[in-house]
């Protein structure tokens, strides 16, 4: 069974080179544009000098959170790529094998529709986060490992003014966190397209958008209620999502001077898995993605195309 | 003999439309038996309720298992190939290997490499790299590699040109059949096959027109080539099937010794196409 989801895995991973490809392309860019950036700021020698000899003066708690707001902007640009390549994934996966008639050859092998399904849902879950987070890491590393080599170039120190305060274990250790919680919480959105995905004729993508979009509409123009829309909508904006602990007001007092002593500074603390897994949104969430699954599934076994 | 297929009163049904209609017959072990039809006859329809596809009503028993319930089990001991190019295009040959070898306890991964390497098929090269009549031997290679008591082979060579077909059934018998093992196809191009085959089953609108043994037909059905006189006396032996062809009549018996027609003309064992024909005009009259 488990030899079975390791063998289905890694043809998801075969088959759909974006997993890795686009990851790879976002770290490139990034670390171009921070080699560039840092090489034309050069040109400003003066002003150079004195934002060094600020930084220097600076306490650690400010250097560290500095890093991490730089750590935190660069998973964020991961983490909307991944979000795409999550979406466009579950929307094509059980679509082009039809198209291409290849289910005929999957089925024709001793493995079960449930299987092949649920390959792809643990693809969407844990094999494609984990691309995009080997080379978030990766790519802080070398935005670290750029900035400092051009610090030593104008005569800083970087082990003082990057590495030693440097959270990384606190911030890889948030973005696992981080992304298994989001992928959770958005569950319901991938059983949607794995279900629409399985079942549609045409245009995976258009069929998907219409009950997400359309639906809460007409219920808006038509009813007095929007529970379809904040279900829908309102599962969508990340300040519901239930995992952050605290807010920025606990960070920054009215006179935006820094509330929090250097041991405060975690980006992994501020996340509260209590909270999350308490959260009674997140597990309807749950139940809901694992209905769409076992529609997926059903639809694959019963759907004849020919 | 053991049967290893037993299909009892099996009817598929899409809304209005009866694509098998109440359908009985059994398949014994070690035989090749050609599913010969018309497009639309039901045919892919009564595979794919023997693959467990499609479920079906009616007793349906293959290998002892219920196929649509047991389809795992099932396609541990069958292989198939249900059409030309349904490998994924994306793959690599040697990741296809893999890939089966990590999911089919029957495979044998050597034995693929070693039909593989008869062909000009690169391990590296992606499956869209390959011509149709390459792909079609990829196909082969694998399921030639796979310990199954039963092949079924849906228009397997459907598209190719006549020398992959040629060597396809070539070496289908070379690397795949033996007493132990069973084949099941369907093609339009009955007359390549027909000599490979040693059981034929007629199917048109659902129903079986004929199941029988090849070493039958010669002692139930006679083409009779006559003229003149001899037509006409021939034509007292109720024929099912009358051509005209090069001024001669050709006349089709089923059931008419051979030995009371050979005095009128020219006798022979009617090819399988001709057979088909007769039977398919013979249902509709």
């Amino acid at each position: 069974m488990i030899a079975h989801q390791l063998a289905l895995m890694k043809r998801e991973f075969w088959e759909h080179r974006s997993i890795w490809v686009t990851p790879i392309a976002i770290g490139i860019v990034i670390s171009v544009a921070t080699l560039t950036g840092q090489m034309s700021i050069s040109a400003y020698g003066g002003e150079v000098d004195l934002g060094i000899a600020a930084l220097s003066n600076t306490d650690e708690m400010h250097r560290r959170i500095a890093i991490m707001a730089m750590m935190g902007a660069v998973t964020g640009v991961f983490a909307v790529g991944a979000a795409i390549v999550m979406i466009f994934y579950s929307l094509d996966t059980l679509y082009s094998e039809r198209k291409d008639k290849s289910i005929l050859f999957w089925r024709s092998l001793p493995l079960t529709d449930a299987e092949q399904v649920v390959s792809k849902l643990l693809t969407i879950a844990l094999v494609i986060p984990a691309a995009a987070l080997a080379i978030t890491f990766l790519t802080h590393l070398v935005v670290m490992t750029i900035s400092s080599l051009w610090l030593m170039a104008e005569g800083a120190n970087p082990w003082h003014l990057i590495w030693s305060s440097a959270p990384l274990f606190d911030v890889w250790a948030a973005n696992i966190l981080f992304a298994l919680a989001m992928t959770l919480w958005f569950s319901p959105f991938f059983g949607w397209f794995l279900f629409v995905s399985a079942y549609t004729n045409r245009s995976p993508l258009l069929m998907s958008m219409m009950p997400i979009i359309v639906l809460p509409l007409i219920e808006m123009l038509l009813l007095p209620t929007e529970l379809l829309a904040s279900a829908v909508w309102g599962r969508l904006r990340l300040d519901n999502v239930p995992i952050f602990g605290i807010e920025f007001k606990q960070i920054f007092d009215e006179d935006d001077v820094l509330q929090m002593s250097s041991q405060d500074v975690s980006m992994f603390a501020a996340l509260d898995l209590g909270r999350f897994f308490a959260s009674p949104s997140m597990w309807a969430g749950l139940v809901v993605c694992g209905l769409l699954v076992a529609a997926a599934i059903y639809v694959r076994r019963f759907k004849d195309d020919s | 003999m053991t049967s290893l297929v037993t299909a009892n009163g099996v009817t598929k049904r899409f809304k209005d439309v009866v694509a098998v209609d109440d359908v009985s017959f059994e398949i014994e072990k070690g035989r090749i038996l050609g599913l010969i039809g018309p497009n639309g006859a039901g045919k892919t329809t009564l595979l794919k309720a023997i693959l467990g596809l499609t479920d079906c009503e009616g007793q349906l028993s293959v290998l002892g298992l219920d196929p649509f319930k047991q389809r795992k089990q099932l396609m541990q001991q069958i292989s198939f190939i249900a059409d030309v190019a349904v490998l994924p295009r994306w793959i690599k040959v040697e990741q296809l290997l893999d890939f089966v070898e990590a999911t089919h306890p029957n495979y044998s991964r050597g034995k693929s490499e070693e039909l593989l390497k008869r062909t000009k098929i690169m391990k590296k090269s992606k499956v869209r790299e390959l011509s149709k009549g390459m792909v079609t031997q990829l196909h082969l290679s694998i399921i030639a590699a796979i310990d199954a008591k039963l092949l079924i082979l849906d228009e397997p060579t459907l598209g190719l040109d006549i020398i992959f077909r040629k060597e396809f059934y070539a070496d289908l018998l070379a690397d795949y059949f033996d007493e132990e093992r069973t084949i099941l196809v369907t093609t339009h191009q009955v007359e390549e096959i027909e000599n490979i085959l040693t059981d034929i089953m007629f199917i048109n609108d659902g129903r079986i027109l004929l199941e029988a043994a090849m070493d039958d037909l010669s002692s139930t059905y006679t083409e009779l080539a006559t003229s003149g006189a001899n037509a006409a006396t021939a034509r007292g032996f109720g024929p099912i099937a009358e051509n005209q062809l090069f001024g001669q009549t050709i006349y089709l018996f089923e059931g008419v010794d051979r030995e009371k027609l050979k005095p009128l003309g020219d006798t022979r064992t009617p090819s399988v196409a001709d057979l088909f024909v007769a039977k398919v005009k013979g249902a509709k009259k």
